[in-house]
């Protein structure tokens, strides 16, 4: 009897491991079909706002004319508008069409180049208008037909504020980072 | 033959009798390190698993923009739009020249026919399966662009699918690190 059991505990129990691999073996197919490769995010854009809207806006602010803050991206640089007014016009005008607010950074470049525009020179006016005017998150993009995707981005980033990272802010609903300026554009076709 | 072939052909019978007799050996397979390396795998791509509600396969040859933004994709109908077509529910259904505008023959006044009446089939099954599970619709696209889309070609789409009754629009852009 004695005997016995001892050849019992000493046989050796191995665990059988083929149904295990051949579920592991199936997982990485179906993961890697659902591997996030790139980091994907996105940009929310506000289709344009009727006046109706604006007017009901205008009432809560005691009457304090809206910024109106419009930025048009040309091939040449931006132009920069508020409150009806293009910024660097001549006096008397409202817009100047001859020559952009800011302009390019790289002028020799090609259009294909989507570093070509100051998108440093927009940010910092982005800050400034977001200074004194600290309520606004909206800002009114246009652009030249023939300017790329990218470059639309771009310019989103940098009014929104290259630095600003607002993901988590409008999930929790807490007021946005000081470091975010303008984060909500609205595209509008030909507002030059 | 000799003696000694015969007697080396008679050893030769012996060992292969032997050998024939020999119970087979079994062959062990190392199944551990294997499952070390398996699981090592599985573990990685549980890591970089997609969390988004909406998995975006850019289409070949697709260059997705460039951005700071972190805000993560909602859920909505991605629309695929490339400098050779543009792409909806799998669909291609736009084709575009080679200077990146969309066929003359297919746009009128910025509304895209084919695309439009797409997106209204769509919008109205997605309206009637809201309307059957009691939720509000809520008129999410999201815009997988190219880097190098024209804005026009960009307007005329964002324009078909206002029209389509799409009310809020989202850029899928790939988060530049650091």
């Amino acid at each position: 009897m004695a005997r016995k059991r001892k050849k019992n505990q000493e046989a050796e129990v191995e665990a059988n491991l083929l149904p295990v691999m051949n579920i592991m073996f199936l997982l990485i197919p179906a993961l890697l079909m659902a591997m996030e490769f790139a980091s994907m995010a996105a940009i929310n854009v506000s289709p344009p706002k009727f006046a109706a809207q604006a007017n009901d806006k205008k009432v809560d602010k005691k009457e304090e004319k809206p910024l109106d803050l419009k930025v048009f991206i040309m091939e040449d640089g931006y132009r920069v508008s508020a409150q009806g007014q293009q910024e660097g016009a001549d006096a008397g005008k409202e817009a100047d069409s001859s020559r952009p607010t800011i302009p390019l950074a790289n002028q020799s470049a090609p259009i294909d180049d989507y570093e070509r525009y100051d998108y440093a020179a927009l940010e910092a006016k982005a800050k400034e208008y977001k200074a004194l005017f600290p309520h606004e998150v909206t800002v009114k993009l246009s652009a030249e037909s023939n300017v790329p995707m990218q470059v639309l981005v771009g310019t989103m980033d940098a009014l929104a504020g290259r630095t600003c990272k607002i993901g988590k802010t409008l999930k929790s609903g807490e007021q946005p980072p000081e470091d975010c300026y303008f984060w909500q554009p609205i595209v509008e076709a030909g507002a030059g | 033959m000799t003696p000694e072939q015969q007697a080396f052909q008679a050893k030769k019978k012996a060992k292969a009798a032997a050998r024939r007799n020999k119970e087979e050996e079994e062959a062990k397979l190392g199944m551990t390190s294997l499952m070390d390396i398996v699981s090592i795998i599985v573990i990685y791509l549980l890591k970089s698993y997609a969390s988004d509600p909406v998995v975006i396969n850019p289409t070949a040859g697709q260059k997705i923009p460039m951005s700071q933004a972190d805000a993560g994709l909602s859920d909505g109908m991605p629309i695929f739009v490339t400098p050779q077509g543009v792409t909806f529910q799998d669909k291609k259904l736009v084709t575009l020249t080679p200077d990146g505008d969309i066929d003359p023959g297919m746009v009128e006044n910025h509304l895209v026919g084919p695309l439009y009446d797409a997106m209204a089939e769509e919008v109205d099954k997605a309206k009637q399966m809201a309307e059957n599970q009691n939720r509000e619709w809520e008129g999410n696209l999201i815009v997988v662009g190219d880097q190098r889309l024209k804005f026009s070609t960009l307007v005329d789409i964002m324009y078909t699918a206002g029209r389509a009754e799409f009310s809020n629009y989202t850029f899928c852009v790939i988060r530049r690190s650091g």
